[in-house]
């Protein structure tokens, strides 16, 4: 049997698909299907003569009067907003000084990652010490060897819930530094050169070339921090396990309190299933956002 | 220790191989991970180490494999009651005690005479004498805190708290109607004592934020006159190497408020068999040892560990390296296991959120607080009927 070029063609890039394909469809499909099909359950691992009844929807009516899924979702927007807030613009500056030539800028820009590359429970543990009340480094920046003003920066729901947020900043902010700087680099020269010419201030030039010019990569580094960061789970765990007063407890860190130490699995699925569905919209509009612009640039 | 143990069992059984897997320290941490693995039906664990408030669960959830036949009553009566108990669920049995824990109270031996005072028999007590010590050694200008324990948002949040609210005569559930007790007046009295007295006054704010291992440090660092933590801590804080108070340590019953009795949260590890093993009779021979006389003999001597059997209590060689452990067996009879039901994490969820809320602010209305938290339990309890 013979097949005609085009056909032989199109078996050519199906083998070349397939591996590629299942694998999206084996780590990333199926897992959250097989979440939403949790999530429409009632299972609960320490009561297995309940079965795994179908409940429809009723786990997601009962999240909407979740008293703490509330309150954890409000902290969790609160953690998005503001670290993806600082981490833009403490990016904006890594980038901007960075990407100027001085000596020993190779290294500097290495250096710059060495926090994004550390994993991140090892880093909250690093934080976890720098917070602690009595042998704390921040707090012996503070108050040098007089440890009756020592505080207790985790055990105040204020002061644990910035201990966080600073500790997110300082991991990411090379992350969201380094995408920016991607944007700084592809910035003709010349466009410096003939603004000189016109006798632009640096302010000048910054607001009106480099500014709008590096949007898109600022836009794309909203994108990946803020998705990033409505997953935060890692440095609650390790830092503060939510507390005090539940003033950290973020969704992800309670959707797997309810699935791994409660045992619900249906319930815990719909929390997680509903953190999916909010960096999903999150995900789309940005890339409408930045696909439109980019479009138009073209 | 334990490589030694599964030496002197093999020796035994030449004919059956122990493989030792090592999970994470935090209980919280390894329950996650080896209820994983029984849920996947894993047939890689043959025994496993329940903590005390696990058997419930893993009985109901069918993971744990009854023992009724194997442990019989008579075995049982050999072990403290409390531990046989925490080991039964809806009248059968699925583990075999293995170590025994309980809150209890450190002191400063030194420091207590000092200024001429007895341990403490109400926490009231606790707290006054706490206050003329600090204030005292302060005027010889030595850093020191009245008291250490742990208040972080985590399962030992419960135990510290439970001890307050049951020795002021309040319960966590009623023993008859399964209903929260947390609305009850002498449970809110306790509570608000613990955050107008302790957190922040007798003890650092930092306890807000501290597990065992951070308490215990204030206190061998000799920053504590008192500290309630689990027995491994004498064998820490007496430990000249790791402590600056070795010798100077006392232990007692904890305090009780006036007109209530003291109350000690039931700790331990007990050795259970997993539903699925393919070796369940090879599993039970190497539980039987490893909850047996000669086993928990090395454990105590060795480790430090309290034993849950009765006649461990009586061993001369025990007692002349552990005289303390016969005052611990008159703690280790009035501890009380917390909730029994195979939903307490879940529960336990509730009250860590709870308490943690009602201690770290001064100012929140706790009835309105504990009604919430009622009212959640509620929901969860009727969910295992």
């Amino acid at each position: 049997m013979r097949f005609s070029a085009a056909a032989r063609e199109k078996v050519f890039v199906a083998a070349l698909l397939t591996p590629g394909l299942l694998f999206v469809v084996t780590f990333a499909f199926y897992p959250i299907l097989y979440s939403v099909y949790l999530s429409l359950h009632r299972i609960v691992l320490g009561i297995p003569s309940l079965g795994r009844p179908f409940t429809g929807i009723d786990n997601y009516l009962r999240l909407l009067e979740d008293r703490v899924a509330l309150h954890s979702l409000i902290n969790t927007l609160l953690f998005v907003f503001t670290t993806t807030g600082f981490e833009i613009l403490c990016g904006l500056i890594i980038a901007i000084l960075i990407n100027r030539s001085f000596k020993g800028r190779g290294i500097a820009r290495a250096a710059i990652l060495v926090p994004w590359a550390i994993p991140t429970v090892v880093s909250s543990q690093m934080w976890r010490f720098i917070f602690n009340d009595k042998y704390g480094l921040l707090n012996y920046i503070f108050y040098g060897n007089d440890t009756h003003a020592y505080t207790a920066w985790l055990a105040h729901p204020a002061t644990a819930f910035a201990a966080i947020v600073i500790a997110d900043v300082w991991k990411t902010s090379s992350f969201a530094g380094l995408i920016i700087l991607a944007g700084l680099q592809v910035i003709p020269d010349e466009l410096y050169r003939a603004a000189r010419i016109d006798g632009a201030s640096p302010w000048q030039q910054f607001r009106r070339i480099t500014l709008p010019l590096i949007k898109p990569a600022i836009l794309i580094a909203l994108l990946f921090r803020t998705v990033d960061a409505f997953r935060v789970f890692d440095l609650v765990f390790v830092m503060t396990q939510g507390g005090p007063a539940d003033s950290t407890n973020v969704l992800q860190f309670y959707g797997y309190k309810k699935i791994f130490t409660e045992g619900l699995m249906g319930y815990g699925s719909t929390i997680s299933v509903f953190v999916f569905i909010i960096s999903l919209v999150v995900s789309l509009l940005y890339i409408r956002v930045v696909g439109t612009r980019l479009f138009r640039e073209k | 220790m334990q490589e030694e143990i599964i030496r002197l069992f093999e020796l035994e059984h030449p004919d059956i191989k122990v493989v030792r897997e090592i999970g994470p320290h935090s209980s919280t941490a390894f329950h996650d991970l080896l209820t994983q693995k029984l849920k996947n039906r894993s047939e890689d664990v043959d025994v496993f180490l329940m903590d005390v408030i696990w058997p419930p669960e893993f009985g109901a959830a069918g993971w744990a494999m009854p023992l009724d036949e194997l442990f019989p009553p008579s075995e049982r009566a050999k072990f403290l009651e409390g531990t046989v108990l925490a080991n039964t669920y809806r009248g059968k049995i699925y583990g075999v005690p293995l170590f025994i824990d309980s809150g209890m109270l450190f002191y400063r031996i030194d420091l207590l005479r000092k200024y001429g005072v007895t341990p403490p028999e109400t926490w009231q007590e606790m707290v006054t004498q706490a206050e003329i010590i600090v204030s005292g050694e302060a005027k010889e200008g030595s850093e020191l805190y009245g008291f250490s324990g742990q208040f972080k948002q985590y399962e030992g949040l419960v135990c510290n708290m439970m001890e307050y609210i049951l020795s002021n005569g309040g319960e966590i559930l009623d023993k008859e109607t399964g209903r929260p007790g947390l609305s009850g007046k002498a449970s809110i009295g306790a509570v608000d004592f613990v955050r107008k007295h302790i957190i922040g006054k007798t003890a650092p704010v930092g306890v807000l934020t501290y597990q065992e291992p951070e308490s215990l440090d204030l206190f061998i660092q000799g920053k504590a006159v008192f500290h309630r933590n689990w027995p491994y801590a004498w064998q820490v804080s007496n430990d000249p190497e790791r402590s600056r108070i070795a010798g100077t340590v006392g232990i007692a019953r904890l305090p009780h408020f006036p007109g209530g009795r003291s109350y000690a949260t039931l700790g331990g590890w007990q050795a259970g068999v997993s539903s699925h093993s393919k070796n369940s009779k090879a599993a039970w021979e190497f539980v039987k040892f490893l909850t047996g006389e000669k086993a928990q003999k090395i454990f105590a001597l060795k480790g430090g560990r309290p034993p849950t059997r009765k006649a461990l209590y009586e061993d001369e060689e025990i007692l002349e390296s552990y005289p303390h452990f016969g005052d611990m067996k008159e703690v280790f009879i009035t501890a009380y296991p917390r909730p029994v039901t195979p939903l307490y994490p879940a529960v336990s969820n509730i009250l860590q959120r709870y308490f943690s809320t009602a201690i770290s602010s001064a100012d929140i209305r706790l009835e309105n607080k504990a009604r919430e938290a009622s009212k959640e339990i509620d929901k969860i309890i009727e969910m295992g009927k």
